[in-house]
């Protein structure tokens, strides 16, 4: 049970990182929609990248099973043209002292579709658990949609969690600076996209995001 | 043994204030729901034939629909035959014109002055539901003077048909939900009120029900219209005796506002929650609904929600009209085993449309606390903003705290935001007040207060005193 038949998805131009070794982390259910179990002490970090021109289906279930256990996830997505994207995540919560944090960010342009549904489940027992969870999303067109379900199930009351979900557009404000001072209107909502997804941009991966970012 | 259940007995029975019985003789018509019973229910109202076919309409949806299982909650089955649909004080049928010394009493009891002139300076005109019959409208005259009319809703069905017919339903269909169809077919009495063009009511108004009789439920329906420019602040309150097993409550709440007006609806929600083993409460389903019809128009829900054992409420705002607002502000509180599913929707339509959510829910004991939104931006809602801010406060180690937003845009330049944060009241903050000599209990409600005082602060003077109380009263016995 590799996780080869996970990555296979990505056989595309978008791509998972660090997608963790059979030894420390093993995938359940089914080969599509694997359960992370991340166990004491261990760390799971997931990145996602979905590229323009292609429609995705991801599906992560990560169950913290032992005392003190990290996850993080990091996942950007860009839809040109009528791509649908679609992010299923559960981030179970089971032992103490655990942590995780999510971060998912996207431009959704054409007529693309984004589907964000991502549960914090914090289980009676996980005391003294941190957990938050982000999903912004930019809309560049009347036809894009997006719709966005962030949530919490919290059985435990030692816990610090939060989650946070926007949609909004590209600032107006800060494109009007940047073309007071000679930056081409393209440019410079490229330079604004940019920034709004650099947190999440995978490190030596610069060029294929902005490439895809500049094609928007 | 026998000592020690009476004074456990005597200790529970001091949680609900509200837990009395009134024994006024009261008439009920036969258990159970089907289209004879709707018939029996409309006759001894007296009611027109549209309005007998609209209850029979909604019934045949009702019988069609499934029971709605989506919630997070753990609900008991509920026998729709089991039940009395329509349960009137005797006496007061006789003698109309004059309140039952009994009922008086009740209402004295729960702090609501149905005698005007026990009304403080006269700033609150009451209508006030007991069971089924809406008992008594107070300063009728002094509202009528100004064109607005305030009075139960089978008073308006006979006095303002035209009104009703045009407006009932209109909000929230019959075929809407569940208990939005079950409240259609048998909904027994409520308050109408309607605020001409440009007229500002001077008073706050107010309806307050009461569930007296055993075996039955509460269904009652509530109709504000304010036209154009006008402005209403309306307030309900709710109480019911306590019994061992659970009561249904469905109400239906439509409000319409139109041009430039502007409502504030204010809820102080008490029914009785069950005692501290779970058993017995209200089963509080209740569908609130307004529309901002016209441009410029605004509506402000505030609810603070202490009893029932469950509850399911959604109070929405669909903003229709260009640049007209709404507000939600919601303190939830659930003990024991009490059990909260509520939030709200916001629906934006128009133009430059603008909503703000803040909701703080406060679970304890082994209770289940769930917020669950919607804020959905039209393809026409250019500009359109919404901003929601939920969050949870947990009291002990085995209650639960839950959120189930959901955002849907449509329309690029609408921006929405949304945060939530769980936390509990941390040991510091606890020492901190019990270092200067502040008991946890007092502690407890000190902070809570302070947590829940954004919403506390949006309600009618009246109401935030009595809300400050409950949210104390509810708490007790929660640290320790």
């Amino acid at each position: 049970m590799g996780h080869g038949k996970y990555i296979d998805p990505f056989a595309g131009r978008s791509f998972v990182t660090n997608v963790p070794q059979e030894d420390n982390c093993h995938s359940e259910r089914s080969e599509e929609s694997p359960v992370y179990q991340v166990q004491a002490g261990e760390t799971l970090n997931l990145q996602f990248v979905v590229l323009p021109g292609e429609s995705r289906d991801i599906d992560v279930s990560i169950d913290l099973i032992g005392p003190g256990a990290e996850a993080h996830i990091k996942a950007l997505y860009l839809c040109g043209a009528d791509e649908k994207v679609r992010f299923r995540i559960v981030m179970h919560h089971r032992a103490p002292g655990c942590h995780s944090t999510q971060m998912i960010k996207g431009i959704a342009g054409g007529s693309g579709e984004v589907h964000f549904d991502g549960t914090i489940v914090v289980a009676p027992d996980a005391q003294q658990t941190e957990a938050y969870q982000e999903n912004h999303n930019i809309v560049l067109t009347d036809q894009a949609r997006v719709e966005t379900r962030p949530q919490l199930e919290i059985y435990a009351d030692d816990v610090k969690c939060s989650h946070g979900a926007t949609v909004g557009q590209l600032n107006a404000d800060e494109l009007f600076y940047m073309r007071s001072r000679g930056i081409p209107e393209a440019e410079a909502r490229t330079l604004q996209m940019l920034s709004f997804l650099s947190p999440v941009i995978p490190q030596g991966r610069e060029q294929e995001v902005e490439t895809a970012v500049r094609s928007l | 043994m026998a000592e020690n259940e009476k004074i456990i007995q005597q200790f529970t029975s001091g949680e609900y204030k509200e837990g009395f019985v009134t024994d006024v003789e009261q008439e009920f018509i036969p258990k159970g729901l089907n289209e004879e019973i709707v018939r029996m229910i409309s006759a001894r109202k007296e009611e027109p034939e549209w309005l007998l076919e609209f209850r029979l309409d909604a019934l045949r949806k009702w019988q069609n629909m499934p029971q709605p299982d989506w919630a997070h909650l753990d609900m008991p089955e509920i026998d729709f035959q089991d039940i009395i649909y329509f349960a009137a004080p005797k006496k007061d049928r006789d003698r109309p014109k004059e309140i039952d010394p009994k009922l008086a009493e009740t209402f004295d009891k729960l702090g609501i002055p149905l005698k005007e002139r026990d009304v403080l300076a006269g700033v609150v005109a009451v209508d006030a539901v007991f069971d089924s019959v809406s008992v008594t409208t107070t300063f009728r005259k002094t509202l009528a003077e100004k064109g607005i009319i305030f009075c139960s809703f089978s008073e308006a069905v006979k006095e303002h048909p035209d009104l009703v017919r045009r407006y009932l339903a209109s909000v929230v269909p019959a075929s809407d939900n569940y208990f939005a169809a079950l409240n259609s077919a048998v909904f027994s009495d409520g308050s109408f009120c309607y605020i001409p063009k440009g007229v500002r009511c001077p008073m706050e108004l107010s309806s307050y029900f009461r569930i007296n009789a055993k075996g039955t439920g509460q269904f009652e329906r509530t109709l504000i219209v304010a036209d154009e420019g006008s402005y209403v602040s309306y307030m309900e309150g709710c109480t019911a005796p306590m019994r061992d097993e659970q009561q249904l409550h469905a109400a239906v709440v439509e409000i319409v506002v139109e041009k430039d007006a502007d409502v504030k609806y204010s809820t102080v929600q008490n029914w009785y929650p069950g005692d501290a083993d779970g058993k017995g409460g209200i089963l509080n389903l209740v569908t609130k609904r307004g529309i901002c019809k016209g441009s410029g128009s605004h509506l402000s829900w505030t609810q603070v929600e202490t009893g029932s054992a469950i509850t399911w409420k959604y109070p929405s705002t669909i903003l229709k009209g260009d640049f007209s607002s709404s507000e939600f502000y919601s303190v939830a509180v659930t003990n024991n085993h009490q059990q909260a599913d509520t939030g709200t929707k916001m629906i934006h339509l128009g133009r430059g449309t603008k909503s703000r959510i803040v909701s703080k829910g406060i679970s304890a004991g082994q209770s289940q606390n769930s917020y669950r939104g919607l804020v959905r931006m039209g393809r026409n809602a250019l500009n359109a903003k919404n901003f929601s801010q939920c969050d949870s406060l947990l009291i002990g180690c085995r209650c639960g705290a839950h959120t189930f937003p959901v955002i849907q845009s449509h329309q690029p330049s609408a921006t929405v935001e949304h945060e939530a944060t769980t936390s509990k009241i941390s040991e510091d903050q606890l020492f901190y007040c019990n270092q200067r000599g502040i008991g946890p209990e007092e502690a407890v409600g000190l902070i809570v207060n302070g947590y829940a005082r954004e919403v506390l602060s949006r309600l009618p003077m009246e109401f935030a005193v009595e809300a400050q109380k409950l949210l104390q009263v509810s708490l007790e016995g929660s640290v320790g």
